[in-house]
């Protein structure tokens, strides 16, 4: 299954400041660079860094240059770091056919940490994700990434799971290199291994 | 409708309204409410709609006699100088302690051979060191409570202290020296159904202090610094008709007109009715006429007959009796405080209807109008 | 090295459109850059400080707009090419200078890129800055690709020698922060020799009178146009009589043709794209404007374009009339940040179109669905952030003062303490320094019965920035009010960039510390320095400053800022919160550290009704540890 066909395709990468989603897309969209595709990576920045809600938008096509930003209901896949983002980014850009890989792991907001809002159950919100997509994987990266050594190689797990579904035209071996390019030898392995270890989990 | 917040209700009923009197009771349990240069401050809103800090307040929704059955077990009797189990006169036999402190010695005796004979492991006591603010500590040695003798007439939150320190485990009984607002702070204490937090069955011994009224920090001490050349020693204010200050510096005596001293009487004081704290084991205030080397002590209740017994036993402490006068004037000098405090509330409301915080009938207030007990 | 100085011409990267701006001027071998950190346009002097010592560059991060401007000024008078870079709030500090600068002219290239922020997103106000090149009569220039914002930066040196002035680039924040493809030029590795010279005119305004100059400013203008007439930064795409005629600049060119895609409207829209927007290409415009009757001008805040087409075509062909859609209109707001989906809705409106997002049902429950289960996320000062612990004794020390206070605040991450995370402290914000300012003028109001106290919160590089003067200000007119400087060693807020009161320079080479204190000190100002973890101490200290009404008094709140240090050091401390010891809810806490104090790092557990660390989270500060009234928070020494 794929999307190959879809031109552009609208990839949102989605979580909190901090959490390292800005990297998954640059990293791919230099392999689809690489392999020939326009892209084109719309970001946010600034105050929404400090605990707030950050989604990068990476617009991938065959033929020609796009925007930065998706258009409203036209995402083709949403990769959230965290579960209530993934749902908050299918809420304006979601549409039947939405594909979401989703990490399950919340992180409260502020209201919700000092006692003032309930961050739902997660039932809840898987249920409602499922509802408003084609298809879920839900991964618990954060769990993964801790084991290995520390909660912020969650980003590199979501990556690899993306790649692991085998919606977008790109192939494994291709992110490794962009991996073993993009890191820093000290941290290469232990970045590369997380990417295996989310790349298994959606790939069967 | 929404309920209000305890801590808001006590700053818009009493802080507000100019009736708090600095006892303390509501400081030192939480970090919401603290006291700072004379005043009861709230820093930040906690959203509880009950509270220890209101409950305690003796100037939030006081009945009396709810109070009284929490303390003596029957109603209060508005009489002149509340449950009396004894009456006379008492001083320190140790001519040493009675020239350190304000009278006669009586209190800090009784503390001392609490402490000594262990009907209590500490004491909380107030403090006041020349200029700065009168504060409650916590002591536990014979010259800790020799330091604490003295009053300086100004208000100090003592129960904070109190509030503070029973928290900690190696308190297990504690004696309390206090004015009759605190020692209704106490009481207010023993009546509340949120008591089980203050670890008030740590609390065995209190010795309520005669009362007319108490200063306002930093005001007192601002004029003090314009009047005196250097730190104040002691206090005293003499009996009637003299309507002075005297005040007690390295230097010696300088004697300050009471109506100057007037002025930075704490309004709160004003409605107070309770001359003789009612409400303590044990209440002790000075002698005046030929028993002037005296003080007057009123045991109220078993524990207080108890310790104190046991004081005169040992020998530390020597009675007589109170002369007829001098009971008659301190029955009328209550029955005055009754009368004044009323008839301010009366004032400050308006109406004979509404008694701010008291709860009282109107025909009781009527008949103590006229009679004062 | 950066991507963006690779010696690797035509290789095709991805780039950040202000990346990309930043090897334009590489490209065009410029010798000088320097700017004063703005969201969105910090990132262009990032670049070019990076590879300074490669390239043989002076990259400087000066102390504000104007000066930044002024010191790429000193470079093109004196054979240097030169860039310069800020936000638009730095326009206008930058504008004194600038609108003398067009009056003497330059020497060699200097462009001067403003990055907009349209919908303020991380500003304090919303503002085009393209008026400033019409009112000032200087060539603008409005990227809409990030190739095209490499390839304008190289060309608008060439454009700024051709006609001896400064060139402004107008980038917004879709542009500056966004990734696109672009194809690499040559580095340039022309010798850069700089010399002024003292046998020319001098670049002074008052030279010739300041009509003539403006004149020949204005002159200048006809030759700029028609440069443009023949720009490749303007192109059309479409029919040749396309019944809707989209005249688009900047991120207007992407959502234009998305739109056109997404409605299938390619056969009856055309879309011509200006690059070249001030002054504008006549004889190319009403080319295509006589091709249609209906128009619609897309661009981001204000209707700028717009209102300079209306004027061209009141000077058209007489009688003719078109539509126009726009801003004026109503078809694209007037305010706030294009999106796609505004300018979707905005052409299926003018061609009488109708267009749904995606199917009304998944709108309404997934609205609903985000209504019930999303909870809202407001941005707050990060755990261990020392500004949130300089506010909780601000607030303390006034309510124990018991005295009303007026704090008035300024820019940077503390600006956030307008809010929950600052405690609703703060009752001003405007510019740079102007807390400051306003501090300077309440504290001479006491003539007039004014008996609160004045304080002001102001940023270490704010300080620097535009608080001087007015400090200085309150000194010699003697005003009331206590400054506290927010020091955490950094220009925290647009990505930690140094400033005089750090060791390094921008390109990383040591330089000596400029003390505050001792700014200070020299404007016989009295100085208090408090570690602002110390939450008990620098309130005793901001009450006895309270206390001692008088002159200015300044209170340095100083600790290095959270995040800069957990990205070099582990944390000091492990922090738990003991479960047997905290009460929770109960009267004497009620939530006091999470309800109150309102660290991300402490968490209300609603299962144990306790407070617990979020260790994910928690720097290890060990603030709260002081906070909690239960002593129930315990932190333990990291080995």
């Amino acid at each position: 299954m794929s999307i190959h066909g879809r031109d552009p395709i609208n990839l949102i990468i989605t979580g909190i400041g901090g959490q390292g989603n800005i990297l998954i897309s640059r990293l791919i969209g230099e392999v689809m660079l690489e392999d020939g595709y326009w892209v084109t990576i719309g970001e946010t920045y600034g105050a929404s860094q400090r605990g707030g809600s950050v989604a990068s938008h990476v617009r991938i096509s065959k033929s020609t240059q796009h925007g930065p930003l998706t258009p409203e209901g036209q995402a083709d896949i949403i990769l959230g770091l965290e579960p209530v983002e993934s749902l908050r980014m299918l809420g304006i850009y979601g549409n039947p056919k939405t594909y979401v890989i989703t990490n399950i792991r919340p992180i409260h907001p502020m209201a919700v940490a000092i006692g003032e809002a309930e961050y739902p159950e997660l039932e809840k919100i898987k249920q409602a994700i499922s509802e408003l997509s084609q298809k879920v994987w839900y991964i618990d990266a954060s769990e993964i990434a801790i084991r290995l050594g520390s909660p912020l190689l969650a980003n590199m797990v979501m990556m690899g799971a993306l790649v692991g579904t085998g919606l977008l035209p790109l192939k494994k071996e291709a992110c490794l290199q962009q991996l073993a390019a993009s890191f820093k030898e000290e941290s290469l392995t232990v970045n590369m291994k997380a990417f295996t270890m989310g790349f298994i989990q959606n790939s069967s | 409708m929404v309920e209000s917040k305890a801590c808001q209700d006590l700053v818009n009923k009493v802080i507000k309204k100019d009736l708090c009197t600095l006892c303390g009771a509501c400081v030192g349990m939480c970090p919401y409410l603290v006291t700072h240069m004379g005043r009861v401050v709230l820093k930040d809103v906690c959203d509880l709609t009950q509270g220890r800090c209101s409950a305690y307040c003796p100037r939030m929704s006081l009945d009396l006699d709810i109070t009284s059955r929490a303390t003596f077990g029957i109603p209060y009797t508005w009489d002149a100088l509340g449950i009396t189990k004894g009456i006379f006169m008492a001083r320190s036999t140790d001519a040493k302690v009675r020239q350190r402190v304000q009278d006669a010695g009586t209190i800090t005796t009784l503390i001392r051979f609490a402490l000594s004979e262990g009907f209590i492991d500490s004491a909380v006591l107030t403090r006041f060191k020349d200029k700065s603010l009168p504060k409650g500590v916590i002591v536990s040695t014979k010259e800790e409570v020799l330091a604490c003798a003295g009053s300086s007439y100004m208000a100090a939150p003592t129960l904070e202290a109190f509030n503070r320190e029973a928290q900690n485990v190696s308190r297990k009984k504690i004696g309390i020296v206090g004015t009759p607002c605190q020692v209704l702070g106490l009481a207010r204490m023993k009546e509340s159904e949120l008591e089980g937090r203050n670890n008030l069955d740590k609390l065995k011994l209190v010795i309520g202090l005669f009362c007319t009224w108490a200063l306002s920090y930093p005001d007192f001490a601002q004029f003090l610094e314009k009047e005196m050349t250097g730190p104040v020693l002691k206090y005293d204010i003499p009996p009637h008709p003299a309507n002075v200050l005297h005040t007690f510096t390295e230097k010696g005596q300088i004697d300050i007109p009471l109506d100057r001293i007037t002025p930075f009487i704490k309004p709160a004081c004003q409605l107070c009715h309770d001359l003789t704290a009612e409400f303590a084991d044990i209440s002790v205030g000075s002698g005046r006429g030929k028993v002037r080397e005296w003080n007057t002590v009123i045991l109220r209740t078993e524990r207080g007959m108890e310790i104190f017994d046991a004081a005169q036993s040992k020998g530390v402490i020597e009675i007589t009796e109170i002369p007829e006068r001098n009971l008659n004037r301190l029955k009328e000098a209550s029955r005055n405080k009754k009368k004044r405090a009323l008839k301010n509330i009366i004032q400050k409301t308006g109406s004979t209807d509404n008694f701010l915080y008291l709860k009282v009938q109107p025909g009781t207030v009527n008949h103590l109008l006229e009679n004062g007990g | 090295m950066t991507i963006a100085s690779r010696d690797v011409p035509k290789t095709t990267q991805l780039l950040m459109g202000n990346e990309a701006i930043a090897r334009g001027a590489l490209e065009a071998g410029i010798g000088v850059a320097a700017a004063y950190p703005g969201t969105p346009s910090s990132e262009i002097i990032g670049t070019l400080a990076q590879v300074a010592k490669e390239r043989n560059l002076y990259v400087e991060w000066s102390i504000n707009e104007k000066v930044a401007m002024e010191v790429a000024a000193a470079a093109s008078f004196s054979n240097v090419r030169a860039l310069c870079a800020m936000k638009q709030n730095g326009l206008n500090v930058a504008l004194d200078f600038l609108s003398n600068l067009n009056l003497t002219g330059v020497n060699r290239g200097l462009v001067l890129v403003v990055c907009d922020d349209p919908g303020g997103i991380s500003s304090t106000n919303e503002q085009d800055s393209r008026h400033v090149a019409k009112a000032l009569d200087l060539p603008l220039l409005e990227p809409a690709t990030s190739q095209e914002a490499k390839d304008m930066t190289t060309w608008a040196f060439e454009l700024s020698e051709e006609i001896a002035n400064v060139c402004i680039l107008r980038s917004v924040t879709r542009i500056s922060h966004a990734r696109g493809k672009v194809v690499l030029g040559e580095l340039s590795n022309v010798e850069k020799h700089a010399y002024f010279d003292i046998s020319r005119k001098p670049y002074a305004t008052v030279v010739e009178t300041p009509p003539k100059l403006h004149q020949a400013l204005y002159q200048n203008l006809a030759r700029i146009r028609e440069i443009y007439e023949s720009s490749p930064f303007n192109w059309y795409i479409g029919p040749e009589n396309p019944e809707l005629l989209i005249i688009t600049c900047g991120s207007g060119w992407f959502y234009s043709v998305e739109a056109v895609r997404i409605l299938s409207a390619v056969n009856s829209v055309g879309i011509l794209k200006l690059g070249t927007t001030w002054p504008l290409p006549q004889k190319l415009i009403e080319k295509h404007m006589l091709q249609t009757k209906k128009i619609l001008v897309v661009e981001e805040v204000d209707p700028f374009l717009e209102g300079n087409l209306k004027e061209l075509a009141a000077d058209m062909e007489p009688g003719r009339t078109w539509t126009f859609y726009g801003k004026a209109s109503g078809h694209i707001p007037s305010f706030g940040e294009n999106t796609p989906n505004i300018v979707i809705n905005a052409v299926a409106k003018a061609l009488d179109l109708k267009y749904t997002t995606r199917d009304p049902e998944y709108q309404q429950k997934s609205q609903e669905m985000v209504k019930r289960y999303v909870p809202p996320r407001e941005p707050q000062f990060c755990a261990g952030c020392p500004h949130r612990t300089t506010f909780w004794a601000i607030k303390n020390a006034l309510k124990l003062d018991g005295r009303e206070g007026v704090l008035t605040g300024d820019i940077g991450c503390y600006g956030m303490g307008l809010g929950s995370s600052g405690f609703f402290q703060v009752r001003t914000m405007h510019a740079m320094g102007s807390g400051t300012g306003i501090a300077s003028g309440m504290g001479k109001l006491n003539q007039f019965g004014f008996n609160q106290l004045v304080l002001n919160v102001c940023g270490d590089s704010t300080f620097f920035h535009a608080a001087i003067p007015a400090l200085i200000n309150g000194v010699h007119n003697q005003s009331h009010f206590i400054l506290i400087v927010l020091d955490n060693s950094g220009t925290a807020m647009t990505g930690f960039q140094p400033h005089p009161g750090i060791n390094i320079n921008a390109m990383g080479d040591p330089v000596p510390i400029l003390d505050i204190e001792s700014l200070c000190y020299a404007l016989d100002v009295k100085v208090t320095v408090t570690d602002p973890y110390d939450i008990n101490g620098t309130t005793e200290k901001l009450l006895e400053m309270l206390r001692n009404e008088g002159k200015p008094r300044v209170l340095i709140s100083r600790r290095e800022c959270a995040l800069i240090k957990s990205r070099r050091e582990k944390p000091p401390y492990k922090i738990q919160v003991n479960h047997d010891q905290c009460i929770g809810e109960g009267c004497g806490c009620d939530r006091f550290c999470t309800r109150v104090f309102r660290c991300p790092g402490l968490i209300w557990d609603r299962e144990s009704r306790k407070a617990r660390i979020d260790e994910s989270i928690c720097s290890g500060c060990g603030v709260c540890v002081d906070v909690c009234p239960q002593s129930a928070i315990v932190r333990e020494v990291i080995e």
